[in-house]
C-alpha cells in the first residue's frame, strides 16, 4: 500500500516539476504587464487575450509562423528524398576503396560537430550568394543539416530490410531502383517516419542560424521571431510569455501526436 | 488492432499535414497586405526602446500625412547592431534607415557603408543643431583623436541625430528640499538625512551589472571628477588620479549608500528602486525618468524632480542618442533622405518635443508646451556639459573589459583604483592587437 | 553474390544505369552537403588565418589567431564555464534520467500520462524554454519572486547573481534534457534480458544488490552512449543562454558558443572567431572519437 502511495506521490511530483513552469508561462501570457510587475499574482486576476492578439496584429507573428512552416516543410521533404537515396546507396552498395563506409563516416563527423562551428562560414556563403534573409538560404542550410543525420538514421533502417526481398523483385523484372521504390521504401516506412519527425522537430526549433541568416519578417522563423521580444530594457513580459506559448504550441502538439515514432527515432542508435 | 491504431494515427498525421499546408497557404494569401498608400516608402530599423514611443505614436502618423509610407521594423537591442551592420556590409538592402545607438557610428563609419548625408542635402553646420549631438554624426570625428587610417580623412556627415537622450538626475524633492543637489557630497549627506527621517531607504541607486550597465553608471561620476578616458593617441588614461578617485568613490561611498543588491542591478531594478520610493537619487536616461509622473508606474508620483547631475569638479553627464544613418544599399534611398530632411526640420522637431521626446534642434527645446518636463532640464544639462562615449569602433569590447573589472571591485566594495589599472592594461593590449598604435 | 548475412552488399556488376546507380543516388545528398557545409567549413578555415577589421579581411596572419586564443583570458574563461556547465548538467541528467527510467520500468497507473508529459520539455523550442525560465527567475516578474512575496518575503534575485544565474542555467538544461536521457535509458532497460534478474530474485538478492551488480553493469554501454550524445550536444548550447542571460552577468554564463558569437558579430573579429570555432570543433571531434573508441571496447567486453 505504501509503495503505491509513494508511487503516486512521486508521479505527481514529477508531473508538477514539468508542468508548473508551463503553467506559469501560460498564466503570465494571460495577464497585463501591470499585473505581472506590480502585483505579482499567482494566477491571472484579470485574464486577457490582448497579448495574443497583439502578437499577430503588431508583432508580425503570422509571418514568422508562415516562414517556419514553409522552410521546415521544404527542408525536411528534400532532405528525406535525398537522404533516403544516399542512405540506400551506403547501405546496399560496395563501392571501390570502401568509399561507402568513408562517406558514412564523413557524414557522421558532420553530425558530431557543433553547428555553431560553421555559423560564420555559412553566413559568409549566404552573404556572397545574396541569400541572406530569404527562404532559399534557410532551406538550403537546413536541408544540408538534415541530410547528414537523415542518411545516418535511415541507413540502419534500410539495413534491417532483407536483401532477398529486393532480389526477388529484380528477378521478377524490376530494376534496382524500382525495387528500392516498391519494396524497400514501404517496408522502411516506420523508420522513415521517425526520421522525418526528428527532422521536423530539429528544423522547426532551430534558432542560431535563423538568427544569423535572417533579419526581417520576410524570412524570420518562429524561434527567431520569438526572440524579438526578449529585450532586457523595459521588458514586455506579457508579450514575451504569449510569444512563448504560440512558439511552443505547434511543435508540442505535433510531438504529442507522433509520440511513438518520436521516441523510436530518439532512442534508436543509442540502443542496439 | 495495431493496424487500426496505426491507420488512425497516420490519417491524423496526414490530416494534420494537410491542415498545416492549407493554413500556410491561407495565411500567406490573406496576410493583411498593409494598404499601400501612394506614399514614399521608407523602411526603418529600430530596437525596442521606450525612448521611441513618442516617435512611434505621434510622428509616424504625421509622416504619413506628409506622404511617407513608413515601415517600422523593431527588434531586440541585443541583436540589432549585428543585424544592421551585416545588412549594410553585405549590401543586402533590407533597410532604408537605421536608428542606431550613437556608439555604433564609428563602426559603421569605419566600414564606409553609410550614405554621405551632407552631400544628400542635410546641413550639418546649421546652428540650430545641438552641437554635441550633430558632432556624433561625423566620421571621422571633427574633434578629438582619430582611429588609425582615418587621420587625414575629411569628416563626412554620415548620421544625423534622431532623438536626443542623455543622463540627468532624478531626485526626491521631499529629501532634497532645496532643489537638485549640486555636489556628490550633498547627495550623500542629505540622502542620509532622508534615510534617518524615514522618507527613503537609500540615498542613491545605480546599475552594477558587469558590462554596459556598470560603465554607464560610473561614467558620469568619472566625468564629474574630471577624468578623461583616452588621450589623443588612444592610450587609456582613465586610470589617472581623478579616474581612480571616482572609482574609489563609486565602489566605496556610492555602494555603501545604495541597496545591498546593487552589484546585480540592471535598469529594471534601479528603476524599481527610485519609482518605488526607496531611493533618494538616481542618474538615468529619459526612458525611465519619464515614468516618474505616471501614478500607474510609480508610488511616489509628484515627489520626483529632475536636475543636472551633481558635480565634483564638473557636472558632466553621458550622452546617448538615437542617431539615424542611411545604408548605401538602401532600396528607397531618395525617400529615406527626404524623410530625414523633413524629420530634422525645426517644425517637425518642435512636434517631437511636444510629443514628449528630447529633440535634436535647439529651437525645439524652447517651445511653449514641451511634452514632458524633462526637456528643459535636458537643455540645462546639455549646456552644463554632456559627453558621448569615445568615438572608436572598438568601444563595445573596451566597455566590456572595463565593466568586468569595475564589477569585481564593486562586489568587493573596494579596489576601484586597482580595477582601473587592470582594465587599462587589458584595453591597451586589446587595442594593440587591433592595430591602434 | 552469395552471403548469409543481412547486410549484404551488391558488388558492382552489370553496365549502364546499374553501374552508375549508387553514385547517382549518393550524388544529390553529397552535393548539398559539400556545397552548404563543407565548402563553408573550408572557407572558415581560410578566414581563420586572416585578421579582420570592421568586417573585412585586411591581412594574412597564418596561425596567429590560434595562438592568441590560448592567451585570451576571456576565451579560457568561457571554455572553463562550458566545461563546468556540461559536466554538471550531463551528470545530473544521467542520474535523474536513470532514476526516472527505473521508476517507469514497470507499468502502473498514470505511467502513460507521465511518459507523455515528459516529452514536452525536450520538444519545446529551446528559445521558449529559456523564456519559461526567465519568467521563473526574473526578480520583478518571476514565479520565484511571486511565491516569495506571497509568503511575505522579498524579491528573489537569480539572474543578476553570477553563481545563481549559472545554477539557474544548469537547472534549465536539466529540466529540458533529462527526458531525453530518460527515454534512452528506459529503452535500454527494457531491452535487458530477463533471466539474470529472475535468477537474482530466486536467489533472494535485495534491490540495491540487483541494481549494483546486474543493472548498472549491463546498462553501461547504453549509459555511455547516452552520456556521450548528450555531452556533444551540450557543448553547442547557445539558444537557451542567449535568451536567458546573453552570457551574463559578466561572464558567469558565457559559454564558448556565446563568446564566439560575440567575437564574430559584436566585436567584428571574424577571423579570430573562425579560429575559435575551428578549435572547438576539433576539441569536440577528438572527444567524440575517443569516446566512440572507448565505447567499442566496453561493448566488446
Amino acid at each position: 500500500m505504501s509503495t503505491r502511495l509513494a508511487r503516486i506521490l512521486t508521479t505527481i511530483f514529477i508531473l508538477a516539476v514539468v508542468l508548473l513552469p508551463i503553467y506559469w508561462l501560460v498564466s503570465t501570457s494571460l495577464k497585463s504587464n501591470r499585473e505581472i510587475t506590480q502585483e505579482g499574482t499567482l494566477y491571472p486576476h484579470v485574464p486577457t487575450l490582448d497579448n495574443y492578439v497583439r502578437l499577430f496584429t503588431e508583432k508580425q507573428f503570422g509571418s514568422y509562423l508562415t516562414n517556419s512552416l514553409v522552410v521546415t516543410f521544404f527542408s525536411v521533404a528534400i532532405a528525406l528524398v535525398v537522404g533516403a537515396m544516399g542512405a540506400y546507396a551506403i547501405a546496399r552498395f560496395r563501392l571501390p576503396f570502401g568509399m561507402e563506409r568513408k562517406v558514412g563516416l564523413f557524414l557522421l563527423t558532420l553530425r558530431i560537430i557543433p553547428p555553431v562551428v560553421i555559423l560564420i562560414p555559412v553566413y559568409l556563403l549566404m552573404l556572397s550568394l545574396g541569400l541572406l534573409d530569404s527562404w532559399l538560404g534557410l532551406i538550403a542550410t537546413y536541408t544540408a543539416f538534415n541530410v547528414t543525420f537523415c542518411v545516418w538514421m535511415m541507413e540502419s533502417f534500410f539495413r534491417e530490410i532483407p536483401v532477398d526481398l529486393e532480389e526477388a523483385a529484380m528477378v521478377d523484372g524490376d530494376s534496382r531502383f524500382g525495387a528500392f521504390r516498391r519494396i524497400t521504401l514501404p517496408l522502411a516506412a516506420p523508420g522513415l517516419a521517425a526520421t522525418a519527425i526528428f527532422a521536423v522537430l530539429v528544423t522547426f526549433n532551430e534558432f542560431l542560424f535563423a538568427l544569423a541568416l535572417t533579419a526581417t519578417p520576410r524570412a524570420m522563423t518562429m524561434p527567431r521571431g520569438t526572440a524579438t521580444l526578449i529585450g532586457r530594457i523595459d521588458t514586455d513580459w506579457a508579450s514575451m510569455a504569449a510569444a512563448g506559448v504560440i512558439g511552443a504550441l505547434p511543435i508540442v502538439f505535433f510531438a504529442l501526436l507522433v509520440q511513438r515514432h518520436l521516441v523510436r527515432g530518439l532512442t534508436m542508435g543509442a540502443v542496439k | 488492432m495495431m493496424h487500426s491504431s496505426r491507420l488512425t494515427r497516420r490519417s491524423v498525421i496526414k490530416g494534420g499535414l494537410g491542415l498545416a499546408l492549407a493554413s500556410t497557404a491561407l495565411t500567406a494569401l490573406s496576410l493583411p497586405m498593409p494598404a499601400r498608400a501612394a506614399g514614399k516608402k521608407v523602411i526603418i530599423g529600430a530596437f525596442a526602446d521606450g525612448g521611441l514611443t513618442p516617435f512611434k505614436q505621434k510622428i509616424i502618423p504625421l509622416a504619413k500625412e506628409h506622404g511617407f509610407d513608413i515601415e517600422f521594423l523593431e527588434d531586440e537591442y541585443g541583436v540589432t547592431l549585428e543585424k544592421w551592420f551585416a545588412d549594410a556590409q553585405s549590401g543586402a538592402g533590407q533597410y532604408d534607415l537605421y536608428l542606431l545607438d550613437d556608439p555604433w557610428v564609428p563602426q559603421f563609419g569605419a566600414a564606409n557603408v553609410l550614405e554621405d548625408l551632407g552631400a544628400g542635402g542635410i546641413d550639418g553646420s546649421d546652428k540650430d543643431w545641438i552641437g554635441s549631438m550633430i558632432d556624433m554624426g561625423y566620421w571621422p570625428p571633427q574633434q578629438g583623436p582619430r582611429v588609425k587610417g582615418f587621420e587625414n580623412a575629411k569628416p563626412t556627415l554620415i548620421c544625423v541625430p534622431f532623438v536626443g537622450d542623455l543622463q540627468t538626475l532624478t531626485y526626491r524633492n521631499d529629501v532634497f528640499t532645496g532643489g537638485a543637489p549640486k555636489t556628490w557630497d550633498e547627495v550623500i549627506a542629505k540622502g542620509k538625512e532622508g534615510v534617518a527621517a524615514g522618507k527613503i531607504k537609500y540615498p542613491v541607486v545605480f546599475r552594477g551589472v558587469s558590462g554596459n550597465p556598470i560603465v554607464t553608471s560610473w561614467y558620469p561620476i568619472f566625468l564629474s571628477f574630471g577624468g578623461a578616458f583616452f588621450d589623443d593617441k588612444w592610450n587609456p588614461i582613465f586610470n589617472s588620479a581623478e579616474g581612480k578617485a571616482s572609482a574609489e568613490f563609486f565602489v566605496g561611498a556610492m555602494k555603501q549608500n545604495a541597496p545591498s543588491g546593487v552589484v546585480e542591478f540592471d535598469s529594471d531594478q534601479e528603476g524599481a528602486a527610485i519609482l518605488g520610493g526607496e531611493a533618494g537619487a538616481i542618474i538615468q536616461y529619459s526612458g525611465n525618468a519619464l515614468k516618474a509622473d505616471d501614478p500607474a508606474q510609480t508610488k511616489v508620483a509628484g515627489k520626483l524632480d529632475f536636475g543636472v547631475v551633481p558635480k565634483q569638479e564638473k557636472a558632466i553627464a553621458q550622452m546617448g542618442i538615437f542617431i539615424a544613418g542611411v545604408p548605401k544599399s538602401a532600396p528607397n534611398k531618395a525617400n529615406s533622405i527626404e524623410f530625414l530632411k523633413w524629420y530634422v526640420s525645426a517644425e517637425t522637431q518642435a512636434k517631437l518635443s511636444e510629443a514628449g521626446s528630447i529633440p535634436v534642434k535647439r529651437s525645439a527645446f524652447g517651445i511653449a508646451k514641451p511634452g514632458n518636463r524633462l526637456i528643459p532640464v535636458a537643455l540645462q544639462q546639455l549646456d552644463a556639459g554632456a559627453l558621448p562615449r569615445p568615438r572608436t569602433p572598438d568601444w563595445a569590447k573596451v566597455e566590456e573589459l572595463l565593466g568586468i573589472e569595475l564589477n569585481k571591485a564593486l562586489q568587493a566594495g573596494s579596489g576601484g583604483g586597482a580595477a582601473l589599472d587592470t582594465a587599462a592594461k587589458q584595453v591597451k593590449d586589446y587595442l594593440t592587437t587591433a592595430g591602434y598604435y | 553474390m552469395q552471403g548469409a548475412t543481412q547486410a549484404r552488399r551488391y558488388r558492382l556488376q552489370g553496365a549502364g544505369l546499374d553501374l552508375a546507380l549508387p553514385y547517382l543516388m549518393l550524388a544529390p545528398g553529397l552535393m548539398i552537403v559539400l556545397g552548404v557545409l563543407v565548402y563553408p567549413l573550408w572557407d572558415g578555415l581560410r578566414a581563420s588565418t586572416k585578421a579582420y577589421r570592421y568586417g573585412s579581411p585586411v591581412a594574412d596572419v597564418g596561425l596567429q589567431n590560434y595562438v592568441r586564443l590560448w592567451s585570451d583570458t576571456q576565451f579560457l574563461n568561457s571554455l572553463w564555464v562550458t566545461v563546468k556547465f556540461v559536466a554538471l548538467s550531463v551528470s545530473v541528467e544521467a542520474v535523474v534520467g536513470f532514476a526516472l527510467a527505473l521508476f517507469c520500468l514497470h507499468e502502473f497507473r498514470g505511467i502513460r500520462l507521465l511518459r507523455t508529459v515528459l516529452i514536452i520539455p525536450m520538444v519545446i523550442t529551446p528559445v521558449v524554454v529559456a523564456i519559461v525560465f526567465r519568467l521563473i527567475y526574473a526578480s520583478d516578474a518571476g514565479m520565484l519572486t511571486a511565491l516569495s512575496q506571497a509568503m511575505g518575503g522579498g524579491a528573489v534575485q537569480i539572474l543578476g547573481s553570477p553563481l545563481k544565474a549559472f545554477i539557474g542555467l544548469v537547472v534549465l538544461d536539466v529540466w529540458e534534457w533529462t527526458p531525453l536521457m530518460f527515454l534512452i535509458l528506459l529503452a535500454g532497460l527494457q531491452s535487458l534480458p530477463h533471466e539474470p534478474f529472475e535468477a537474482a530474485r530466486v536467489d533472494g538478492a535485495g534491490a540495491w544488490r540487483v541494481f549494483a551488480d546486474l543493472t548498472l553493469p549491463m546498462m553501461r554501454p547504453v549509459l555511455a552512449v547516452a552520456i556521450v550524445l548528450r555531452t556533444i550536444d551540450a557543448f553547442g548550447t547557445f539558444d537557451q543562454v542567449f535568451v536567458l542571460t546573453r552570457g551574463g552577468p559578466g561572464e558567469a554564463t558565457r559559454l564558448i558558443s556565446i563568446y564566439g558569437y560575440d567575437t564574430a558579430f559584436k566585436f567584428q573579429q571574424t577571423g579570430y572567431a573562425a579560429a575559435l570555432f575551428v578549435t572547438i570543433g576539433l576539441v569536440v571531434l577528438a572527444l567524440a572519437f575517443s569516446a566512440i573508441r572507448l565505447l567499442r571496447r566496453v561493448d566488446a567486453s
